[in-house]
């Protein structure tokens, strides 16, 4: 009855505005709203001609399901797009292991089975120099279609979206891992006064340095702080071996190893080769210091997480036996769902901690600074979809890629754990920083503090003076395989910091000398911003 | 016989022949060439000589999985074989029910391995996992199944030995089945020792049928690639990423065909080796 | 058959008990799958120890109608079904003629022994070896991804079942009832059908079920070669690990889909199982 009465209300209001506005109302799979203007929606829907009658594309993602993380929105607004444009919606999930080999196998075969992917943007240096994918600076001005803002990116991101000057991407998800503590458990007087007992400082919160959050992860690991009769842990990682393992290390290391500078140079603001003549820095002292480090932190944590996924590790911090764990925005997002999560309201967030020191390549030595060095991130997929040039049909991709990246659903999205989009956009962030709402975000289930934390944590991330480079030259999967890989065999204790990063040196020099030196170099500093 | 002589017999057997001809020994021969090439797809292929092959030598991930996959071979078939044999001997007398327990434990042999490994991976889950919650209660301790090489090479070993210890049991137990009563008679009379009946009249006799399990464990070993994919996919590490999977990485995730064919050809060269060593043993059968 | 021998009762109680450990073992793996499939999926690792349906939970067929009313599971069941009836058909059609004709006719040129062994050896091909050439050679006929490719694989590679095994179940026949049709007139080709086929045929069709479950099972090229529409259970099976980690629920649920239709053929072939999967070497 209550149903009914809401119902029939929901369809009076709907219908006056429809008049009044002629606003568009639609409605996902979990039967929530979200009302447009025309000019969001661009032409082709407004104008109801339904041009792509007939039509079907094939879209790849990695699987997740209907509730998934990427793949979910996409059958969320599944028969909406459908019913708006006529055309049909054909989703096709992938393992995350296989996705990158199976789409690669369709575009390097020409089978054109696929007209768009959901892709990780460590792809996209493979996808361009290839022409497989289509560029989007001409549809992006175009009004027949639903309306996204390239603006409302910040530099960090647009980076993993462009290619030069040129998009190629439709906003969608956007990455970076920050820190995630427990405010509730690090403000605790007493905790506080007995870490200060032991270690002989009074930590920050959150913490500063990497050492530092290494102290307070190893005072809390092995007993019972939350009071639930089991013994808890300082830190929680997803390690697994094919699971995106390995960003992990590239977060944590920047750090360790990168030389702020003015600009990027043989020696400054670079990560992974030496933008002169390829050679992988992957085993030079920051990271092996960087991967050391990791190992010991590695041990403030549950022995388990070597074989843990993203669900499994982010699944214990939100049952409350961690005090930290530092991932992707999905973690701020699903801590608000009290289903799976114990700890709404007592969520921290930070920029990642940085190290006093650092290795300068330059000098070959480590020096410490006045400061932490600090980076920000764009670490993971920030999985977005692009459009194949073999797709016979790149006009009704494109719209179904836009319509995802419109400002309502974007935000809707990220308002959401389950769908594996993280804030990154203007209108994702609370004001002064962006243009999003926090009753909004109170109203779509967050809890006020944790919103606050959280938006500001990635704005900060985001925002940070400095970002570290990404890797996206081709071959870029078969790189981070080789990472993901050879950190896995130092996590399980088969080889030694030292030895796992020089196998992964070894491999990137075998990958690099199979594409070729001199056109890996090529797009290596074209990606890189490396100016000769 | 009047049969034996006729033109027809080809139009029998040359449709066969002509099928393995063009699905086997045509892509046996497409690969020889490939390994010679360094193929890109979309590009043209280069030829490279002997380039992929010396790359063998010194690819330490091919020892690593080389190294696997051996020892692995070594220790799954032969505790299948014994354990196949064990089994066999308890059920090589009367008992209530043995039909029963005969076709429960077919069961296994006909499981996808694929399936399997993925059953093994809710069985050794470590959290709470049956085995583990087991383990806990009775000792309060955990295998770290799936997170350390070695525990994850047990894992996958143990499911490898449940779904093949029930094939050589079988073919173990028809051997078994098919000696004379009458020889075990004189031994009873001298009142051997079980020990001593098996070791000199039992085992002697069933030695070929023993000899033909081995054979055909050891070339089928050879092959595994479903229970690691998707029980460990080759982790944690590279701990448990074996020849095939190797191979198959290097192939059809990177494109590499050149070089994948070249280790297609290693693993070939070694399983024919072991072949031949039976080679005599196996043409007689077919006599 | 068998060895009787008398034994002391406390022997036997010990040999009973070892033979239901061995028994509990061999389909241990099986039962979890079962019970966890039937299992809420929050309630997958909360219950402890061998979780007996009904006793230590209700058990529901939530995710079994999940599973099934899903497009993806039900075409890929249908491309397995296809794939495997079709490939054994075709391993059937080219495998028992030659088959007879080699438990029948004389070969010279090359001995009937060595032609049985050359079928034979293709089983000691492992997969990973031609799985790149037949990939390139899909490529390049357009059959990727299409349910032609894997059934022509999958024929090949159970053919030598076919022809090794059906061998000798012609050889087992008398010689003496073909002769005799021959004199009355047969053809060869009739002889063979009418005659000796029929007789031969249980054990045909327990090689053809063994066909249709090695072909079921196969992975490698299925994974390899098909991408979307030609996909098969198994590596629809594959999928149940996402981005989050492992759906136990799903994936219990579709390996036990999977393993279901082999393994209740191999109950149904028993007999023939221990001469089908040594090609004949040792008589079950």
């Amino acid at each position: 009855m209550k149903r009914f009465l809401f119902l029939s209300v929901g369809m009076v209001v709907l219908l006056c505005f429809s008049v009044v506005y002629a606003d568009m109302t639609l409605t996902n799979a979990s039967g929530e709203s979200i009302t447009f203007t025309d000019e969001e929606l661009g032409t082709i829907i407004t104008s109801g001609e339904k041009p792509f009658e007939g039509v079907t594309i094939t879209i790849t993602v990695n699987q997740g399901g209907p509730k998934g993380g990427i793949s979910g929105p996409l059958y969320e607004w599944r028969d909406v797009w459908e019913q708006l444009t006529g055309a049909k919606l054909n989703i096709v999930e992938i393992p995350y292991a296989e996705h990158y080999p199976k789409v690669m196998t369709d575009l390097l075969t020409g089978t054109g089975q696929y007209d768009g992917f959901m892709i990780g943007s460590d792809w996209m240096g493979e996808l361009v120099a290839g022409e497989y994918i289509v560029p989007l600076d001409e549809y992006v001005k175009d009004p027949r279609f639903p309306k996204w803002d390239p603006d409302s990116l910040p530099p960090s991101i647009r980076t993993l979206y462009t290619w030069g000057d040129t998009w190629y991407g439709v906003l969608n998800d956007c990455d970076g891992q920050i820190l995630y503590y427990r405010k509730d458990i690090l403000n605790n007087p007493d905790y506080k006064a007995k870490f200060k007992e032991k270690y002989g400082y009074e930590y920050n919160v959150p913490p500063k340095t990497w050492n530092e959050l290494y102290d307070i992860s190893e005072f809390f690991n092995g007993w019972d702080w939350n009071n639930d009769g089991e013994a808890d842990s300082g830190i929680v990682m997803h390690l697994k071996v094919g699971a995106q393992g390995m960003y992990h290390y590239a977060s944590l290391s920047a750090p360790f190893c990168i030389m702020p500078g003015e600009k990027v140079d043989k020696y400054h603001n670079v990560y992974w080769f030496d933008p002169e003549d390829m050679t992988p820095l992957i085993n030079s002292e920051g990271h092996v210091k960087a991967l050391e480090f990791q190992l010991k932190l590695a041990k403030t944590g549950p022995d388990a997480q070597v074989a843990w996924s993203l669900g499994e590790a982010w699944d214990y911090f939100l049952r409350g036996k961690a005090v930290f764990t530092f991932s992707w925005g999905d973690v701020g997002s699903l801590v608000q769902d009290e289903a799976r999560s114990k700890i709404k309201g007592l969520l921290g967030c930070s920029i990642l901690p940085g190290s006093y020191e650092v290795y300068d390549r330059q000098q070959g030595k480590f020096i410490t600074m006045d400061t932490p060095n600090v980076w920000g991130n764009t670490t993971g997929g920030s999985w977005h979809g692009v459009i194949s040039t073999l797709s016979k049909n790149p006009e009704a991709v494109y719209h179904l890629l836009a319509f995802h990246g419109t400002n309502k659903i974007s935000l809707w999205n990220v308002q959401r754990g389950w769908t594996g989009v993280d804030p990154g956009a203007k209108f994702h962030f609370l004001p002064p920083y962006g243009t999003a709402s926090l009753d909004d975000y109170v109203a779509n289930g967050f809890h006020p503090e944790d919103a606050k934390e959280y938006l500001k944590a990635y704005y900060d991330n985001f925002f940070a003076p400095n970002i570290a480079p990404y890797l996206r030259i081709p071959g870029g999967n078969e790189y981070w395989v080789a990472l993901d890989r050879h950190l896995s065999e130092a996590y399980t204790g088969q080889l030694s910091a030292k030895e796992a990063l020089d196998r992964v040196a070894k491999d990137w020099e075998d990958i690099t000398n199979r594409y070729g030196r001199d056109e890996q170099l090529e797009v290596y500093q074209e990606s890189i911003g490396y100016a000769k | 016989m009047s049969l034996k002589n006729r033109s027809i017999k080809y139009a029998f057997i040359l449709p066969g022949i002509f099928w393995v001809l063009a699905f086997t020994i045509f892509p046996l021969f497409y690969s020889f060439s490939l390994s010679f090439f360094r193929v890109r797809l979309g590009k043209p292929a280069r030829f490279v000589g002997l380039d992929n092959f010396l790359r063998l030598f010194g690819d330490y991930k091919l020892g690593n999985s080389l190294r696997i996959t051996l020892i692995y071979v070594a220790i799954t078939v032969s505790i299948q074989v014994i354990l196949g044999i064990l089994i066999a001997l308890l059920f090589n007398q009367e008992m209530k029910g043995k039909s029963l327990f005969r076709a429960l434990l077919i069961l296994p042999i006909f499981c996808t391995p694929v399936a399997v490994g993925y059953l093994g991976l809710t069985v050794f889950y470590e959290e709470g996992g049956p085995i583990n919650s087991i383990l806990m209660s009775l000792f309060d301790w955990k295998i770290p199944w799936l997170s350390q090489p070695f525990w994850a090479w047990v894992a996958v070993l143990l499911l490898d030995i449940w779904q093949w210890t029930p094939f050589c049991f079988l073919v173990v137990l028809a051997g078994l089945q098919s000696l004379p009563d009458e020889v075990y008679d004189a031994a009873y009379l001298d009142s051997a020792s079980e020990w001593e009946i098996f070791r000199k009249i039992t085992f002697p006799m069933i030695q070929p049928v023993v000899i033909i399990v081995l054979l055909l464990r050891l070339i089928e070993s050879f092959k595994i690639f479903d229970v690691v994919y998707s029980l460990t996919g080759g982790g944690p590490g590279t701990a448990t990423e074996v020849y095939s999977l190797y191979t198959y990485r290097t192939g059809l995730k990177f494109f590499d065909f050149g070089y994948a064919s070249a280790l297609g050809y290693l693993l070939l060269a070694m399983v024919m080796v072991i072949v031949n060593l039976f080679f005599r043993r196996v043409r007689q059968v077919y006599e | 058959m068998g060895v009787v021998r008398k034994k002391s009762t406390p022997l036997t109680v010990v040999r009973y008990i070892l033979v239901l450990v061995v028994v509990a073992w061999a389909i241990f793996l099986i039962y979890w799958g079962v019970v966890t499939s039937l299992k809420p999926p929050a309630e997958t690792f909360t219950i402890t120890g061998i979780s007996i349906p009904f006793l230590q939970f209700q058990p529901t067929l939530e995710n079994w109608r999940t599973e099934l009313s899903t497009r993806e599971s039900r075409f890929t069941l249908a491309n397995s079904v296809v794939v495997a009836v079709l490939a054994t058909l075709v391993a059937m059609l080219l495998g028992v003629p030659a088959g007879y004709a080699l438990a029948r006719f004389q070969f010279r040129r090359m001995k009937n022994r060595d032609l049985t062994v050359w079928f034979l050896s293709q089983r000691v091909l492992p997969p990973v070896v031609v799985v790149i050439p037949f990939f390139l050679l899909m490529r390049t006929l357009k059959l990727l991804d299409t349910q032609l490719a894997l059934i022509l694989l999958n024929a090949t590679f159970t053919l030598p079942f076919a022809v090794v095994i059906s061998r000798q179940a012609f050889q087992e026949l008398p010689a003496e009832l073909e002769e005799a049709a021959a004199v009355d007139g047969c053809s060869d080709f009739t002889a063979f059908f009418r005659i000796a086929f029929p007789l031969a045929a249980p054990t045909l069709v327990a090689v053809a079920a063994i066909c249709v479950a090695f072909t079921w099972n196969e992975f490698l090229f299925a994974l390899a070669l098909t991408s979307l529409k030609a996909k098969t259970f198994p590596v629809y099976l594959a999928g149940a690990e996402d981005t989050r980690g492992v759906q136990f629920w799903f994936m219990a649920t579709r390996a036990i889909l999977a393993l279901g239709p082999p393994t209740v053929l191999a109950l149904l072939i028993q007999r023939y199982i221990v001469r089908g999967l040594t090609f004949g070497a040792v008589k079950g």
